[in-house]
């Protein structure tokens, strides 16, 4: 069966406004993209909304994600919630909702068979909302169970990922996670709920998206039914300009846990709109392509040492879809790199910081050997042929397409990609990366013992359960462990746990 | 406008011949062919009209199930690992390198029965050297002790990777308590001591792979772009002169429950409470009805429609999510009811209501219209799974390290549409039996 699936996924930046072409004729109108698949038995929806997160009113963190799941994952005028899920369960429907920053999708694939009951529930939920009491107290209390309680004690990984992004975003639209804060989230009325819908459900916001074997009729029959609301449209929101680290600021998130979660990163000044894009993506692929065996991180800390299961880099914002490839529709005007260390034995936490920011110099200082510059790119061309396979991907791929002003983003990068030099990649890392400058979020025990090594410079040796290591990883690990960083006591902030998510960035460091 | 480059050409045509009717076909609707070769590796190929995608899977009978001796859990997932190491001729580095220039998603995943290798990429022509250097490294897979060393701990770096999610934990604690001597009883991560002594395990390790990494105890599963006499001359040129390994497993018979158990851990953090009540159940089989009829009950009585759902979840809003889950094992396994809670004091109530539920599975008869729906489900479900190349092959490596053969899934809807109410019944009575149960609690200090 498929679930109703909420997921407020992770954050992050950028700066620099793009110029979106959204191919909308009119601004305050519908627009829709369509994808017709001749031939296939199943239809894809796929509603894009034109605002995220980021547009939060001030003080009501969250609003955007509660209202967006009172849609999808409550009743609409006419049914109850209950009704709902007994009416797609006999085919295995459900409708899913992702939100981000500056914009959130809505979701459901459904069996031709199956199409006009599953549309006519699909459209009342999102035009007709019941708004019911019930179901608001449901999802608030979901809303803060998640930022209370699953993100702070049960995903580490995760966790880390959100320090990092209230570290980067502070003051910042984009600032506070997707489901809002504690404060926030509480404060939020049914009656905030039903009028931020208003506000924000407008034709302009909108693009529908359809894909696969649908009638030829639906598109008209869809927009008709959307042509209901109200015309007009959210302006674009403009930016401040992203706060660039100045030397390593480090938060400490203190917590009784087996193991060390640590991100890093900080914001760049490009999106896949601009030329050095390409050049910069088979810089970062080679560095660390997530959960693959090219990463270099991956290599170094992983197979070479066997400190943890793996090292990763992103040049924009990475939330992993269908397997490990990049999922679709988190589209931002801003963007950063960031890497993720995933985590590691205690004792080796020191180590691994220093030996991550050690390849990052290197990298900066040398760029990529031409080898792994020619292999990387060939590796890309093959890998970006897989990542559009389901209707719903293809869709996505075409939507962000729109977004950053290309065709057909996938098909341009197999001619971009392979013109790539060896030089412009060197030049767009020499331009864009940076490793004196960072944030790094870090969740550990023992955080204020971290906090003086830190600070301290103190070495950081490890040991191996192989007693013949080859004498070129023992010969670097000298290096490694002595590899200084630039830390100093004001920029390390060491918070307990428990009081990340009351409030926007991060708590008060504690005395 | 570009519209002929590699990438439409890669996704224009991927539509799949899955059924437009699904109610009137087999639900597993494509032609396959099977071969065996004379050292007993068994080749599933699965030619699609549906241009360049191949998935070329490597499904090894290798699980938990097979750690059946002290102090080796987890050793399965282990040699996984190990099996990315390379050869003499095509050492790890070369390995890597062949991988990052195909540009294939390419991974591997241990399971309780089976360890599925898999690399699904573009371009027939291609498929020469996949065969070739996948041969290779499962025939004449090399390591040392000190590569095996180093590894090692990477294991211990994936347990610490779900560290912090108490759902593992309470998985973990579940098969702890429920199984007394079969495999089962622990995870594919395997215990933390045991993990931590893999270093030490390099004799093993060479005892584990002549065992389990055999031409007879593995298959190769095949999908899309591909003739099938073409894979088979390559599959024959590169896999023909493997040798039998002839090993017999013989896994631990799992006496019968006799009385109710229960468990408890306490989160060392702030969590939702977690409850799962276990009952010992059936094996997969494509032939008997006990699987498929708890199949169908699970859903009938926990699934998102069903009466419990809506009251525990949307109505009183005692639990955040509540499902069941029953997945289809080689041995018998556990049918276990699943609820996130959403405060520690209503766990007992939680736990009450389910066992309610369960009384009333033995009691009352299904309405048939309700149990139309849950097989209506269950189709459609597993129908979209099928819209791409790799969801079928992903899908059906599953099936295939259970039966060996891809028409064990229309056996078992088959075995679907035998249910009836008073079948499912019956085998409520038969094993929902609190002597048969086994409960598991997991909470912690932030959700009075």
């Amino acid at each position: 069966m498929r679930k109703i699936i909420i997921l407020f996924t992770v954050v992050v930046f950028g700066c620099g406004l793009l110029s979106i072409s959204c191919a909308r004729r009119n601004p305050d109108r519908l627009s829709t993209e369509l994808l017709p698949v001749e031939g296939s038995p199943l239809v894809g929806f796929r509603i894009m909304l034109h605002f995220g997160s980021a547009h939060d009113p001030e003080g009501q963190e969250g609003i955007g994600a509660l209202m967006l799941s009172m849609l999808a994952a409550a009743g609409s005028r006419s049914m109850t919630f209950q009704e709902i899920t007994q009416a797609f369960y006999p085919m295995a429907a459900g409708v899913g909702l992702q939100m981000d920053k500056e914009m959130a999708t809505i979701t459901g694939t459904i069996h031709m068979d199956n199409l006009e009951p599953y549309y006519a529930i699909f459209k009342t939920m999102l035009l007709e909302p019941g708004f019911r009491e019930e179901d608001f107290i449901r999802l608030k209390t979901n809303q803060l169970d998640f930022l209370e309680k699953t993100l702070v004690g049960n995903l580490d990984e995760q966790f880390g990922k959100e320090i990092l992004n209230n570290m980067m975003y502070e003051g910042h639209p984009y600032g506070h996670n997707e489901n809002g804060t504690l404060e926030s989230v509480r404060g939020l009325s049914l009656a905030d709920v039903k009028d931020y819908y208003t506000k924000r459900f407008q034709q302009g916001n909108i693009t529908i998206g359809l894909v696969g074997g649908y009638p030829a009729d639906l598109p008209d029959r869809v927009r008709e039914d959307f042509a209901v609301l109200p015309e007009g449209h959210v302006p674009q929101l403009m930016l401040p300009a992203q706060r660039k680290p100045e030397g390593l600021e480090i938060v400490v998130a203190d917590k009784q846990t087996p193991a060390t979660a640590i991100s890093m990163g900080f914001p760049v000044s490009l999106s896949r709109a601009d030329d050095d894009f390409f050049a910069l993506w088979i810089a970062g692929s080679y560095f660390g392509e997530h959960r693959q065996h090219l990463s270099h991180l991956f290599q170094k800390i992983r197979e070479e040492r066997g400190q943890n299961y793996g090292d990763y880099a992103y040049i924009e914002h990475f939330i992993q879809g269908r397997d490990k490839f990049p999922d679709t529709n988190y589209c931002r005007q801003q963007q950063y790199f960031s890497i993720w260390i995933r985590p590691l034995a205690n004792s080796n936490r020191h180590f691994v910081l220093r030996q991550a920011l050690r390849e990052l110099k290197i990298l900066v200082d040398e760029g990529i050997p031409e080898e792994r510059f020619l292999l990387t790119r060939q590796y890309l061309l093959n890998y970006t042929r897989l990542y559009a396979q389901t209707l719903q991907e293809r869709l996505g791929w075409q939507m962000d397409s729109q977004y950053y002003g290309h065709d057909d983003f996938l098909a341009e990068a197999q001619e971009r990609l392979a013109a790539v030099t060896l030089e412009e990649v060197n030049a767009a890392i020499r331009k864009h990366l940076n490793y004196e400058n960072l944030y790094i979020a870090v969740i550990t025990q023992n955080a204020q013992t971290f906090q003086e090594v830190l600070v301290a410079n103190t070495p950081s040796p490890i040991t191996y359960a192989n007693p013949n290591m080859p004498k070129e990883i023992l010969d670097e690990d000298l290096l490694i462990q002595g590899f200084p960083l630039d830390v100093i006591p004001e920029k390390v902030r060491v918070v307990p746990a428990s009081g990340f998510f009351l409030g926007k960035g991060i708590p008060e460091v504690r005395k | 406008m570009r519209r002929h480059t590699s990438l439409q050409l890669v996704c224009g045509l991927l539509v799949l011949c899955f059924p437009l009717l699904i109610q009137a076909a087999e639900i597993f609707p494509y032609a396959y062919k099977i071969e065996q070769l004379e050292n007993g590796l068994k080749v599933v190929s699965i030619p699609l009209e549906n241009p360049h995608i191949i998935s070329f899977y490597t499904i090894v009978r290798s699980g938990s199930r097979n750690e059946i001796e002290p102090g080796k859990s987890g050793f399965a997932h282990f040699f996984e690992h190990m099996m990315f190491k390379g050869t003499k001729t095509v050492p790890r580095e070369a390995y890597d390198e062949y991988l990052t220039r195909l540009g294939a998603g390419t991974n591997g995943y241990t399971t309780d029965d089976f360890t599925c290798y898999f690399t699904v990429f573009a371009g027939q022509e291609n498929l020469e050297e996949v065969v070739r250097t996948e041969a290779d490294r499962f025939i004449n897979l090399y390591y040392d002790e000190e590569m095996l060393k180093t590894e090692a701990p990477v294991i211990e770096g994936e347990y610490y990777a779900s560290a912090s999610n108490p759902a593992r934990r309470i998985h973990e604690l579940m098969r702890d308590t429920a199984f007394e001597l079969h495999s089962y009883k622990h995870t594919t991560l395997g215990y933390l001591k045991d993990i931590q002594d893999m270093p030490n395990q390099f004799a093993y390790s060479q005892i584990y792979n002549k065992r389990f990494y055999a031409p007879d105890n593995i298959i190769l599963l095949v999908v899309g772009d591909f003739a099938h006499d073409s894979l088979m001359a390559l599959v024959k040129q590169h896999y023909g002169g493997w040798k039998k390994s002839d090993y017999t497993l013989v896994t631990p018979v799992e006496p019968p429950q006799k009385a109710p158990k229960r468990a408890h851990y306490d989160w060392p953090s702030v969590t939702l409470p977690l409850l799962a009540i276990g009952f010992r159940g059936p094996a997969y089989s494509g032939n008997e009805l006990d699987k498929a009829a708890l199949d169908l009950l699970a859903q009938t009585f926990f699934s998102r429609s069903a009466p419990l759902y809506q009251k525990l979840v949307i109505e009183e809003q005692k639990c955040a999510s509540f499902y069941a889950s029953f997945p289809d094992r080689r041995d018998p396994y556990l049918l276990t009811f699943n609820a996130v809670v959403k405060q520690n004091k209503e766990l007992d109530y939680v736990e009450e209501e389910i066992f309610k539920e369960i009384e009333r599975a033995q009691q009352d008869l299904v309405q048939d219209k309700f149990l139309a729906e849950v097989k209506s489900n269950i189709k459609y479900s597993f129908a979209e799974a099928l819209g791409t190349t790799d969801g079928v092959a992903g899908s059906l490596a599953f099936y295939i390290s259970l039966a060996e053969d891809p028409g064990t899934i229309n056996q078992l809807f088959a075995l679907y549409e035998r249910v009836t109410p008073q079948v499912m019944r019956d085998m409520a009575k038969k094993y929902f039996t609190r002597a048969n149960s086994t409960v598991v609690t997991l909470s912690g200090g932030g959700s009075q």
